[in-house]
């Protein structure tokens, strides 16, 4: 599904990913935990073709596609979905619109035919209800005047109507209250397909109690440092990021 | 510099004026002394504070043939959307009474010409020569070239459920400059919306200078619905003033599309208490347009309020400028404005010039002002294009997003929706272009 090969990344002259690999099959759940500025949100930047990025080397695969060299759009129609640490408020797009536009680009790249607008409605009123969001959010601007809670749910709504086949949440469970994570990690585990791949960037391994990972990274200096079954991330819940970089060291 | 633009434009509008046919002697006297007013003031200069951003070299270079009434009133104008029952079609600058839809007004409604009732004893305010700067020395030249100045009454039982269309055309095949005037006059109490469309198409450059002079009884209220979509070749000002009596109100939505250079003084004085002004609009600088937009409101009266809200685009080499500007007299107390002009630059060869002014001569009052200029969210753009949509349609999104907020304010439904349409239009255009 994705496959990362020595992938070096520079933000200007500041280099943030060393030499990065990372395999990822179909069906499978990879989290990707390291502290602040160890790289997370660059490489999930990356891999949906945000601006400002140089890389230097290496080279990602998508389904044996050269990711890098698609655009951000060819990106999402492709399949690949980026949930945003940060979703972005726009006011005056309506949340439906853009819904309805992003899940049509998709389908027509399918070849499947533009739903109308009862099919439509009818499959984001489910999704909307899966995620416990109110139904007057449609017809808000993008995010407008959303909580912090309620922009993430919109970013998962949006993913399980889109229905992508590689899909990256960066740090999706940061700012959410024990309900709201509970709700987004529902949607995720919904989502969990054999056809489908997530790759969960988080800081914190309380996510990765909801949403149990098929295998876990640690992200230091730019490269994966260790990689580990679920255990892992409970492992560094415990005893912090700091031997992982000593035991690398070692070997 | 060529033999051309040597000589004094004032000197060819003086012939012009010298030849125009005295058919109100009347007013021959009045609009003498237009005319004078004009030569005195003469064409702007570089070094006109009102005119900073706006060069007129290439309007005082031209010469424009005047349109006889005969050849304006032979002409069919184009087939128009149509904002409600009445009508009134100006022809430049003369009433197209064959074209226009007049019957059927309610009774308190009444358009006059004074091109035809040339004794009215009113008609000489119908003449009035404007002072203040900016635009004046063309409302001056309006006032001694004008074909038919027009008079629309609303009487105090007419409300703001009645729609005027006024359809201002510029037609033909040859340079041609019209005067269009019209002096709109609301009883105590009057309502009215008034829609005012500037068409005109772009096989001839053509000069239209436009006035609209505006009374407002107390208690009345004025909505204009302002489209200008005037020929690319074509230059046009405008000068729309309004004195407004006690509690009368004052609402503009503005919509300036056209012409290859533009320059709309768009002036509101509350000279009766509680007065209260909102002027609100769009511009659309594509191409090597030039749109000057400069609303000024002046709070002469105690608990006045106003607000002026504006939205800017410019693309391509296009150029606009935003000159917002309230004045608060001495004794003009508990005056609350806001100004707000938000402007948006598609491209690096684009430029908009904004400056909101404020003068306060009262101490206890409530205004406030804001300017901003910049380009679209790069990172809204990059969560658009993440969902699939392409850069094309981003920007369209978000392009239309920003020009939304003007849009939504145009509670005309007709209107609103020729003015969507034509900015949509010309959006997909622009997009299309820049791709």
């Amino acid at each position: 599904m994705l496959s990362i090969r020595n992938l070096h990344v520079q933000i200007g002259a500041r280099k943030i990913l060393n030499g990065l690999d990372l395999e990822v099959s179909a069906g499978q759940v990879h989290a990707i935990m390291g502290p602040n500025g160890s790289g997370k949100s660059t490489l999930a930047g990356v891999l949906a073709g945000r601006d400002g990025y140089e890389v230097t080397q290496g080279s990602v695969l998508y389904r044996g596609q050269d990711l890098l060299a698609m655009s951000p759009e060819e990106r999402a129609r492709a399949g690949v979905f980026l949930a945003f640490q940060y979703p972005v408020e726009i006011p005056g797009v309506n949340n439906a619109y853009l819904l309805k536009a992003a899940l049509n680009a998709v389908r027509k790249q399918r070849g499947e035919p533009e739903l109308d607008a009862f099919e439509f409605l009818g499959l984001v009123r489910e999704k909307m209800q899966m995620m416990q969001m109110d139904e007057s959010l449609l017809n808000r601007g993008v995010n407008e005047g959303f909580s912090g809670g309620e922009k993430k749910r919109n970013e998962i709504l949006q993913m399980a109507v889109l229905a992508p086949t590689l899909a990256v949440l960066d740090e999706t469970d940061s700012g959410l209250d024990i309900d709201a994570l509970r709700v987004v990690a529902d949607g995720v585990n919904r989502m969990r397909d054999p056809a489908r791949s997530i790759v969960l960037v988080t800081h914190y391994q309380r996510l990765l109690s909801y949403v149990v990972p098929d295998l876990v990274h640690v992200l230091l200096d730019g490269r994966i440092l260790r990689s580990g079954d679920a255990g892992l991330a409970l492992e560094l819940e415990q005893r912090g990021y700091d031997w992982v970089r000593r035991e690398a060291k070692v070997a | 510099m060529n033999a051309r633009s040597a000589v004094d434009p004032v000197v060819r509008w003086r012939a012009a004026f010298d030849r125009a046919p005295a058919n109100d002697a009347a007013f021959a006297s009045r609009r003498a002394e237009a005319f004078e007013r004009f030569a005195g003031l003469g064409f702007p200069g570089a070094r006109d504070e009102d005119w900073k951003y706006t060069s007129l070299r290439r309007l005082a270079g031209r010469e424009f043939a005047p349109v006889a009434r005969e050849q304006a009133l032979a002409a069919t104008p184009p087939a128009a959307p149509s904002f409600g029952p009445h009508r009134a079609v100006l022809v430049n600058g003369y009433l197209h009474e064959a074209a226009s839809g007049l019957d059927g007004c309610p009774a308190g409604l009444r358009l006059r010409s004074l091109g035809r009732h040339g004794r009215d004893t009113d008609s000489a305010s119908w003449l009035q020569i404007p002072a203040g700067g900016g635009t004046e020395r063309f409302a001056a030249l309006n006032a001694a070239l004008c074909g038919d100045a027009l008079l629309l009454e609303a009487a105090s039982t007419v409300t703001t459920d009645t729609v005027m269309h006024l359809q201002v055309d510029a037609l033909g095949d040859e340079t041609s400059v019209s005067h269009p005037r019209v002096l709109v006059r609301l009883a105590a109490g009057a309502g009215l919306k008034l829609v005012v469309h500037y068409r005109g198409d772009d096989r001839a450059e053509r000069f239209v200078n436009a006035v609209i002079d505006i009374q407002a009884g107390e208690r009345s209220e004025l909505q204009i619905y302002r489209l200008q979509q005037q020929g690319a070749r074509s230059f046009q000002i405008e000068r729309i003033e309004a004195a407004l009596a006690r509690e009368a109100r004052l609402v503009v939505r503005d919509a300036s599309l056209g012409a290859s250079l533009a320059r709309l003084d768009l002036r509101a004085r509350l000279e009766g208490s509680g007065a209260s002004a909102e002027l609100t609009g769009l511009f659309l600088a594509d191409d090597a347009r030039h749109l000057d937009t400069q609303p000024r409101i002046q709070h002469a009266a105690v608990g006045t309020t106003s607000l002026q809200d504006y939205r800017g685009i410019a693309a391509g080499r296009g150029r606009g400028v935003i000159n917002s500007k309230v004045v608060v007299d001495q004794g003009a107390q508990k005056s609350v404005s806001r100004q707000t002009s938000r402007n948006l630059l598609l491209g690096a060869g684009a430029e908009i010039d904004t400056k909101p002014e404020l003068e306060i001569g009262a101490d206890d009052v409530k205004c406030n002002h804001g300017a901003t200029t910049g380009q679209l969210d790069p990172v809204a753009l990059f969560y658009l294009r993440s969902r699939g949509l392409d850069e094309r349609s981003a920007r369209n999104a978000l392009t239309r997003a920003f020009a939304g907020a003007v849009f939504s304010r145009m509670d005309l439904e007709p209107f609103a929706r020729a003015v969507h349409a034509a900015f949509d239009a010309r959006l997909d255009r622009l997009l299309t272009e820049a791709t």
